[in-house]
């Protein structure tokens, strides 16, 4: 037959494949008949075709095999695993109560960091145009300050990003004015993140509205929305609220909308929402404001926008709106999807419209780590299993000699360990259900293991990762144990299972995994102790900040003398800008020999005694003085980074002032003050200038307290506050406090790599102890044999542990430069950081060993001082 | 009442094995049975058929010669058994007897079974 009177190769494999072997003969030749007899009158196609369709005919009932797996596997031999497996499980209580255990733990831990890392990845998926939402971030680079990326920009950009990219099909701005007192009659009530939003709002974003119309409620000037609990406070329905009017600095503000409060998944957090349109009239037009950074802007681009070609036309862009011939080396506009604003902005900076701001490379570090985490568990099931494979033999035998296929006896341990698996996963449930409380505490959240249950396909998943987790960790041993043969089983096998190349290399596995993490933690432990010990260059304990408004000023130095009457305050000052972050940025000018200079430092306006009452120290010249006429506007204390970038021969006396001073008429620079870290120490200290200047008015009171006298400061402050500022309510943080949320990202991430260190640890240590107490039974002869020949006990315990010993020490060895490698990129991410102390390594080696020593001591201990007679007679 | 046990199908299948003879085998049934009644069937059909038969005993087969064109594959060839044979012409009868008591064919002589 040539090639070409063959009939179809895939459809005779595949008649094979499923046909009786006693038909194959007649039906295969029927076929070829056919296809011979069809190709002599039909197209070589057609006879193919029909080929096809009479080998499908073929698949009835009476002509294919009986696939003897699928009728073996009937209720009753599951009946029958089942029966075997609890007996199994109920035998051996102490293995089966490690295994679930370690697995439990290990599920459970998976369990709360899936949850966490979900709460995080919801944020500001609620928006269903949230794939094409942009937010619009510049890249500042200003002579004489570091580098840096902002979530601000110009006013002006977004209505002509809109006039000039088709891309764009609509923006909208935020300006946030931060707490703001609002009256309604004789309720006067301090409201948060109070922002001016462009009418275009609600076609970005899905805030649902209880009241109001989406189209035209923001469309007014004048105009306010109030969320649900922000007019509680005025009102007493969300109804009688609608319409009325709320009184805001000077003027009365129309509530057009109620807003449902919004959800903690949203980046973007308001208590009030103000219309642009109230700004966009007349001569002060924001519209038209450019070179100013002071809104955030948001695009929505039409769906298939290239965000790479249009972050490549932004240079023009620029340069046609503003004349500066500097512009496109001070600023590279670039876009960041609505998703990647919460998880990954965490180099941007002057970020002020992000709540709960994460950073969302820890998340794949979760993730790593619950997979190390499942592997140790894994790794426990996989080695107590097959380390206990001798206590089966017996079975195993008797099940193959009545006949028990291979397949089947397979099934048995891959059904007993899914069984196991099966009850780790509900262990694992009351577990998270108990800790999930303590741990919230712990980290500041409110994670729930309800949420797993709201959506059905998470709890599918989690129930396939189980039985996948089930079967993986099962295919092992089950290979293992149906791999012996007959006759060897029946012998009763030999003793040379205590060494299993496999079995150490997955202990090995798994204290490297654990020495590791536990490495880890002191490290990210270190450099966290370190951000908060280390030398700031000012005292941040202590300090009670103050929100001011213009009487508040106005009586500033009533307050002030009042308050420093009282026997626990320490100090009082007031300030423009909050430490913490970084401070506005302006332009500054320097008088040097070669020339005015133009730099752009961080600047804060200041009271003359804020430098003592923060402990920040001189490093040349002198400190504000109210003495001095002078120093009121025209005097400037800069700092050491300030003073290196200028590079002058004779700082101190040099002329400088704002941007906008005459030349002429600039103040001088009357002294150096150390670096301090103003910002947090992610960041390198950037140059800054400091300024006494009352007249713009402060924004904060920092009142600093004798330590322990905390309640009877804040009490008095208060006292003194309603007496002098009727206007405003008295409302206070502690610096500390702020300084805690700046780093909330990483204590949250240290938290988390602790508790998980902790649990690897300890499952690893579950399964040693298991381990131990299975090989140490295995050579209770041998130990019966040496002891009555004359061997000591720490002999025989040295003896026992050495093994144990030297896989933690492979595991030490092969982890230790991986974990520094790792450690040191993360560290880079610090501008402050500690240097990593081999010690810490050694620290978490030894600690590894020491606790897996103690944990097999119990066996060794109490081998090495059993009876030799008992050892002897075993068996 | 008298029962056939015997599908329409098959028993077109048992008539032409008999027609067939020596050459009573799955594709030349599934051949004839096209050309006798223009209706299109497939080979697996038929053998479906024919081992059905066989359990019941009207049927019995066994392995018969090859051919070039079977790429020298035996064939499996069917012969009527007399139980078989029986229960054909009962089946007949048993309609025969049917189509006496319509008024209107009384007398007429058709073939029934197909149409």
């Amino acid at each position: 037959m040539s090639a070409n009177t063959k009939p179809p190769g895939l459809a005779t494999w595949l008649l094979k494949s499923f046909l009786r072997d006693d038909l194959v003969e007649e039906v295969q030749g029927d076929l070829d008949e056919k296809f011979q007899t069809d190709l002599k009158t039909k197209s070589r196609y057609k006879a193919k075709w029909d080929y096809w369709y009479q080998t499908l005919n073929y698949l009835r009932p009476f002509a294919i095999k009986k696939f003897k797996r699928l009728s073996a596997m009937n209720n009753q031999l599951l009946g029958n695993y089942f029966k075997i497996s609890t007996r199994n499980i109920l035998k051996h209580k102490m293995i089966s109560v490690i295994n679930v255990f370690s697995l439990a733990i290990g599920l459970a831990a998976c369990v709360v960091i899936y949850l966490f890392v979900s709460d995080e990845q919801s944020f500001d998926s609620f928006h269903s145009k949230s794939s094409h939402i942009y937010r619009l971030d510049e890249v500042q680079k200003f002579t004489g300050t570091n580098e840096q990326k902002v979530a601000l920009s110009m006013p002006g950009m977004g209505p002509a990003l809109k006039r000039d990219f088709p891309e764009v099909n609509n923006y909208v701005r935020f300006w946030l004015r931060g707490k703001q007192l609002m009256t309604k009659d004789e309720t006067k009530q301090l409201i948060d993140n109070v922002m001016v939003v462009d009418s275009t709002f609600f076609d970005f974003f899905d805030f649902p509205l209880i009241h109001g119309d989406v189209n035209t409620c923001l469309d007014r000037p004048l105009t306010i929305l109030l969320t649900e609990s922000t007019a509680l406070k005025f009102f007493k329905s969300t109804d009688e609220a609608l319409n009325k009017t709320i009184f805001w600095d000077g003027r009365d503000y129309q509530i057009t909308g109620i807003l449902k409060d919004v959800p903690e998944n949203s980046h973007i957090q308001f208590e009030a929402l103000m219309s642009m349109v109230t700004y966009t009239k007349g001569e002060d037009n924001v519209n038209n404001s450019w070179g100013g950074n002071w809104m955030t802007t948001y695009l929505l681009l039409e769906p298939n926008s290239n965000i790479k070609r249009m972050e490549e036309k932004f240079p023009k862009f620029l340069s046609s709106h503003m004349d500066d011939p500097q512009i496109n080396s001070n600023y590279k506009l670039f876009l960041q999807r609505l998703d990647q604003v919460h998880l990954a902005s965490n180099d941007i900076e002057h970020d002020y419209i992000n709540y709960r701001k994460f950073n969302g490379s820890y998340l794949m570090i979760f993730y790593v780590i619950a997979g190390f985490i499942l592997v140790i568990a894994a790794v426990n099931f996989m080695n107590l299993t097959t380390a206990r494979a001798s206590h089966r033999w017996k079975e195993i035998g008797v099940r193959k000699t009545i006949g028990a296929k291979k397949l089947q006896l397979f099934g048995q341990f891959i059904f007993e360990s899914v069984m196991l698996a099966g009850i780790a996963l509900t262990v694992a449930l009351l577990l998270d259900i108990l800790f999930i409380p303590i741990l919230n505490d712990l980290i500041g959240r409110q994670l729930s293991i309800v949420q797993l249950f709201h959506n059905v396909w998470q709890l599918a998943a989690v129930l396939l990762a189980t039985l996948s987790l089930g079967i993986i960790t099962g295919i092992y041993p089950s290979f293992y144990m149906t791999s012996f043969n007959l006759s060897r089983v029946l012998k009763g096998g030999n003793k040379s299972e205590g060494k299993s190349v496999l079995r150490s290399t997955l202990v090995v596995i798994q204290f490297g995994l654990a020495i590791g993490m536990i490495v880890s933690t002191l490290i990210v432990i270190q450099q966290l102790s370190f951000m908060k010990e280390s030398d700031i260059g000012f005292d941040k304990d202590q300090m009670l900040l103050v929100n001011m408004n213009n009487e508040a000023n106005e009586k500033f130095e009533t307050i002030k003398k009042e308050l420093q009457k009282q026997s626990m305050i320490k100090g009082v000052t007031a300030s423009g800008q909050r430490l913490g972050n970084n401070l506005h940025q302006w332009g500054f000018k320097v008088k040097a020999d070669t020339g005015v200079l133009s730099i752009t430092p961080s600047n804060v306006n200041v009271d003359y005694d804020y430098l003592t009452v923060y402990g920040m120290e001189m490093k040349e010249g002198r400190g504000f003085s109210k003495d001095n006429l002078n120093d009121n506007g025209r005097a400037f204390v800069i700092n050491e980074s300030f003073a290196n970038e200028l590079k002058l021969k004779e700082t101190i006396g040099t002329r400088a002032g704002h941007d906008w001073y005459h030349n002429d008429s600039l103040g001088t620079i009357i002294g150096v003050v150390k670096d301090f870290n103003f910002n947090s120490l992610h960041y390198k200290v950037n140059t800054l200038a400091l300024v006494v200047h009352p007249e713009w008015g402060y924004n904060e009171l920092s009142v600093k307290i004798e330590k322990g006298r905390n309640a009877e400061g804040i009490a008095a402050v208060k006292k003194v506050w309603d007496e002098l500022v009727p206007s405003y309510p008295f409302d206070y943080t502690f610096l500390d406090a702020h300084f805690e949320e700046v780093y909330r990202s990483d204590k949250q991430m240290s938290a988390v790599v602790t508790i998980m260190a902790g649990l690897s640890i300890l499952i690893s240590c579950i399964g040693l102890f298991g381990l131990a107490a299975i090989t140490i039974e295995q050579k209770t002869k041998e130990i019966g044999v040496r002891k009555v020949l004359g061997a000591t006990e720490s002999q025989i315990t040295v003896l026992l542990s050495r093994n144990f010993a030297g896989l933690i020490g492979i595991a030490f060895v092969i982890v230790s430069p991986v974990a520094y490698l790792t450690l040191q990129r993360w560290l880079e991410t610090f501008a402050y950081r500690i240097e990593i102390n081999l010690l810490v390594f050694v620290a978490g080696g030894v600690l590894a060993l020491v606790i897996g020593m103690l944990v097999i001591s119990y066996h060794t201990l109490r081998s090495a001082r059993a009876n030799p007679v008992k050892a002897l007679r075993y068996e | 009442m008298i029962e056939t046990r015997l599908g329409e199908f098959e028993e077109v299948i048992l008539l032409l094995t008999g027609i067939l003879g020596e050459e009573a085998y799955a594709f030349k049934i599934a051949e004839e049975f096209e050309s006798q009644t223009k209706r299109s069937v497939s080979i697996g059909a038929v053998h479906s058929t024919l081992t059905r038969l066989e359990e019941k005993g009207f049927l019995k087969s066994e392995m018969g010669k090859s051919t070039a064109e079977r790429g020298g594959r035996r064939k499996r060839i069917y012969t009527i058994t007399a139980y078989g044979k029986k229960t054909l012409t009962a089946a007949k009868e048993f309609k025969q007897a049917l189509w006496d008591q319509f008024p209107g064919f009384a007398t007429s002589k058709v073939s029934f079974g197909l149409s």
